[in-house]
C-alpha cells in the first residue's frame, strides 16, 4: 500500500509538469508579448528592459523552466492588469468560495446520489425506481444554468421562500448554488449506483451471506454498498474536479466571488497571467483528485494495488 | 446474468425454408440475418430509444426546415413585440427585441448542433488514429501513449477549451469546434484502444496475420471495420458534452459572438430578464435538455443493441 502511495505521487510529477508545459505552450500562443503588443510607443531602451524585468528575452525552455520553478515555490507570478496584484492574492481571495462551494456540492451530490441510487437499484423496476431513474436521467441532461435559473426562479421569486439568490455569506444563501450545482453528479452517482448495485446483487457472495443468515439489512450494508462503491470512487475524482474547477456557470448566476467568476473575467479583460496561473491551479488540483481517487481506490479494491499505478 | 426476452429468441434461421436435404428450397428468399439488423431489431423494441430516437429526428428537421418556411426573420428586430409570452402568433414567445424565437431557436440550433457533429466528428477522427496506433502496435509505444491520455486527463475542461477560443481572437463555429474537440478526444481514443487491444486477440486477425496480410491491411480490413459499433455509440456519447460545453462557453459570454444565435448565446440573452421574462431562457434551455436527453437515450438503446455483452443488468 506505502508503495502505491509513493509511486503515484511520484508518477503525479511528470503530469504536473506535463499539463504546465501545455499550458504554457497554448498561452504563448495568445499572449505574444505583452510588452511588444501596447498600444503606447514605448521606447525599445525601455522595452528591452522590461522584457529583462519579466525574463522575456530568454528563450522559451528557459521561460518554462523559470515558471516550473515559481509554481513549484506557490508564486503564480503577477498581474497584468492588475498592477499591484499577483495571482497568489486572487487565489487567496477568491478560491476558498470555490472550494467550498465545490466541496458542499460535491457532498450534495455524493449522499443524494448513493442514497437514491440504492433505493432504486435496491427495488429496482417498481415506482420508486422508475421515479428515480427519470428524475435522474432529466438531472442529468439538463444544463446547469437553468437548473440555477429555475431554482432562482421558483423559489426565490414565486414562493419567496427567503433564500438569497446572490453572494456567498449566509448559509442560506449556499442553498442553491450548492443544489444547482449538485444536480447533475448527483443524477450521475445515483445512475451509477443503481447499476453496479443491481450487479452486486448477482453475485454468489451476496447468495452465500444471505444464505448462511445473515440478516438483509446486513447484508446490504456490508456487502452490496460497499462493493457498489468502487466505480462510485472512480467517477468521484473526476467528478470533484469537475465541481471544484467547473462553477463557472454557477458562480456568474448566482454572484458568487469563485475562482471561475474570476477566469471568466480574467479572459474578457485578457489578464493572460492570472488566465494561465488559475488553469495551472486548477489542473494540479484536478491531478490531485485524481491522484487521492486511486491511492483510495486500492484501498477498496486490493486486486488494483499492483497493476495501477 | 438475466437472460434477457429481447434477446432470447434467434430469428436468424427462424423464419427460412429449409428443404429436407438441407439446401433452401428454390427460389424461395432466404431471410438474411447480420449484426445491423440484428441490433436494429434489438433498438427498436427499446422503447425509450426508439422514442429518443424519433424526438431527435424531429429535432434536426425543425432546425433544418423551419428556418425556411418561418414567416419570420431572425434577426428581425420589433420593439412593438418584444419580451412576449408564448402565442398563437409566436408558439415559443418573443426576445427582448422582439425577435421571434421560435425562429431563432432553430437557427441556433443549426449552429450549436452543427458544432456538436462537427466536433464529435473531429473527436472520432482523432480518437480512432490514437486509440488505435496505440492499441494496434503495441508494447512501449502503447504504455507511453496512454501516459500520456492519462496526464491529459488532468486537464481542467472549461478552461483548456476558453484558452484554445483565445488563441484565434474572435470566436467562430469553427474556433468552437477546433477548442471543443481538442478538449474532449480522450475517453473516445481509450474506448478505441480497448476494443483494437479485444479485437487484436481473435482468431481471424491471426490468421489474417498468419497468411501473411500486412498491418495496414489487417488494420483497415479486419479491425478498424469492426470497431464501427463502438465508435456509433461513441457518437452519442460525446454529442451531448460538446453540445453542452457550447452551451456553457456562449453563456458565459466566452462563445459564438452575437447577433449569431446559438442555444446558450439565446441563453445567456434570456438571463438578463429572466425574473419578467422566464420563457426567454427557458426556450433554449429546453431545447438543449430535450437533445441531450434523446442523445443520452439513444446512447443506451444502442449500447444494448450493438453490443449485448456489455449491457446493464
Amino acid at each position: 500500500m506505502t508503495k502505491l502511495i509513493i509511486r503515484r505521487l511520484i508518477w503525479t510529477i511528470p503530469v504536473i509538469l506535463l499539463v504546465i508545459f501545455m499550458t504554457f505552450i497554448l498561452m504563448r500562443q495568445i499572449a505574444g508579448n505583452p510588452f511588444r503588443t501596447s498600444e503606447r510607443a514605448i521606447p525599445v531602451e525601455i522595452q528591452r528592459n522590461l522584457e529583462r524585468k519579466f525574463g522575456l528575452d530568454k528563450p522559451w525552455y528557459e521561460q518554462y523552466w523559470q515558471y516550473v520553478q515559481n509554481v513549484a515555490t506557490f508564486d503564480l507570478g503577477p498581474s497584468l492588469v492588475l498592477r499591484n496584484r499577483d495571482v497568489n492574492d486572487i487565489v487567496k481571495e477568491h478560491f476558498k468560495v470555490s472550494l467550498e462551494l465545490g466541496a458542499l456540492s460535491f457532498l450534495f451530490a455524493f449522499f443524494f446520489g448513493v442514497l437514491i441510487g440504492a433505493l432504486s437499484g435496491l427495488r429496482a423496476n417498481s415506482w420508486v425506481d422508475y421515479t428515480a431513474m427519470f428524475v435522474s436521467n432529466v438531472g442529468y441532461a439538463l444544463p446547469s444554468f437553468l437548473v440555477a435559473t429555475l431554482l432562482i426562479y421558483f423559489f426565490a421569486l414565486q414562493w419567496d421562500v427567503g433564500l438569497p439568490t446572490s453572494g456567498w455569506d449566509t448559509w442560506q444563501s449556499k442553498i442553491l448554488p450548492v443544489i444547482a450545482l449538485g444536480l447533475a453528479p448527483m443524477a450521475a452517482f445515483a445512475r451509477l449506483v443503481r447499476g453496479t448495485m443491481l450487479e452486486t446483487l448477482q453475485q454468489d457472495y451476496i447468495r452465500t451471506a444471505r444464505a448462511k443468515g445473515l440478516r438483509w439489512r446486513r447484508v446490504v450494508g456490508l456487502h452490496v454498498l460497499r462493493n457498489s462503491m468502487i466505480p462510485v470512487i472512480t467517477a468521484a475524482g473526476p467528478t470533484l474536479g469537475f465541481l471544484i474547477t467547473g462553477s463557472f456557470v454557477i458562480e456568474q448566476i448566482f454572484a458568487i466571488p469563485g475562482i471561475g467568476r474570476y477566469y471568466v473575467t480574467a479572459v474578457t479583460a485578457r489578464d493572460y497571467s492570472v488566465v494561465m496561473g488559475l488553469t495551472v491551479l486548477l489542473a494540479i488540483i484536478v491531478i490531485l483528485a485524481n491522484m487521492v481517487v486511486d491511492i483510495l481506490y486500492g484501498f477498496l479494491d486490493p486486486r488494483t494495488r499492483d497493476a495501477r499505478t | 446474468m438475466i437472460i434477457d426476452p429481447r434477446e432470447a429468441p434467434t430469428p436468424t434461421i427462424a423464419g427460412d425454408v429449409v428443404s429436407p436435404d438441407g439446401t433452401g428450397s428454390a427460389g424461395a428468399p432466404l431471410r438474411q440475418s447480420n449484426l445491423w439488423r440484428d441490433a436494429w431489431r434489438r433498438y427498436i423494441r427499446n422503447r425509450a430509444a426508439l422514442a429518443a430516437g424519433v424526438v431527435f429526428i424531429l429535432m434536426l428537421l425543425f432546425v433544418i426546415v423551419w428556418p425556411i418556411i418561418s414567416p419570420y426573420d431572425p434577426n428581425e428586430i420589433d420593439f412593438s413585440a418584444r419580451s412576449q409570452p408564448p402565442s398563437l402568433e409566436h408558439p415559443f414567445g418573443t426576445d427582448t427585441f422582439g425577435r421571434d424565437l421560435m425562429t431563432r431557436a432553430a437557427v441556433g440550433g443549426r449552429v450549436s448542433i452543427g458544432i456538436g457533429f462537427a466536433a464529435t466528428i473531429a473527436i472520432l477522427l482523432i480518437g480512432v488514429t490514437y486509440g488505435s496506433i496505440s492499441g494496434f502496435v503495441g508494447g512501449r509505444l502503447d504504455n507511453g501513449m496512454m501516459r500520456v491520455l492519462d496526464a491529459l486527463y488532468g486537464l481542467p475542461y472549461l478552461p483548456f477549451a476558453i484558452i484554445v477560443t483565445q488563441i484565434f481572437g474572435n470566436v467562430t463555429f469553427w474556433t468552437m469546434v477546433v477548442a471543443l474537440s481538442i478538449v474532449s478526444w480522450f475517453t473516445t481514443a481509450r474506448i478505441v484502444r480497448g476494443q483494437v487491444i479485444t479485437l487484436k486477440e481473435n482468431d481471424y486477425i491471426r490468421a489474417a496475420r498468419a497468411v501473411g496480410a500486412r498491418w495496414h491491411r489487417v488494420l483497415g480490413r479486419h479491425v478498424l471495420p469492426n470497431t464501427l459499433g463502438v465508435l456509433i455509440i461513441a457518437i452519442f456519447l460525446e454529442l451531448p458534452g460538446v453540445i453542452l460545453g457550447e452551451a456553457i462557453l456562449s453563456f458565459i459570454g466566452l462563445g459564438i459572438s452575437p447577433p449569431d444565435a446559438s442555444w446558450g448565446q439565446m441563453a445567456n440573452e434570456g438571463r438578463a430578464a429572466y425574473r419578467t421574462s422566464p420563457h426567454i431562457i427557458a426556450v433554449p434551455s429546453i431545447m438543449i435538455a430535450t437533445l441531450i436527453l434523446s442523445a443520452n437515450f439513444i446512447a443506451d438503446g444502442l449500447r444494448d443493441a450493438l453490443d449485448p455483452r456489455t449491457r446493464e443488468t
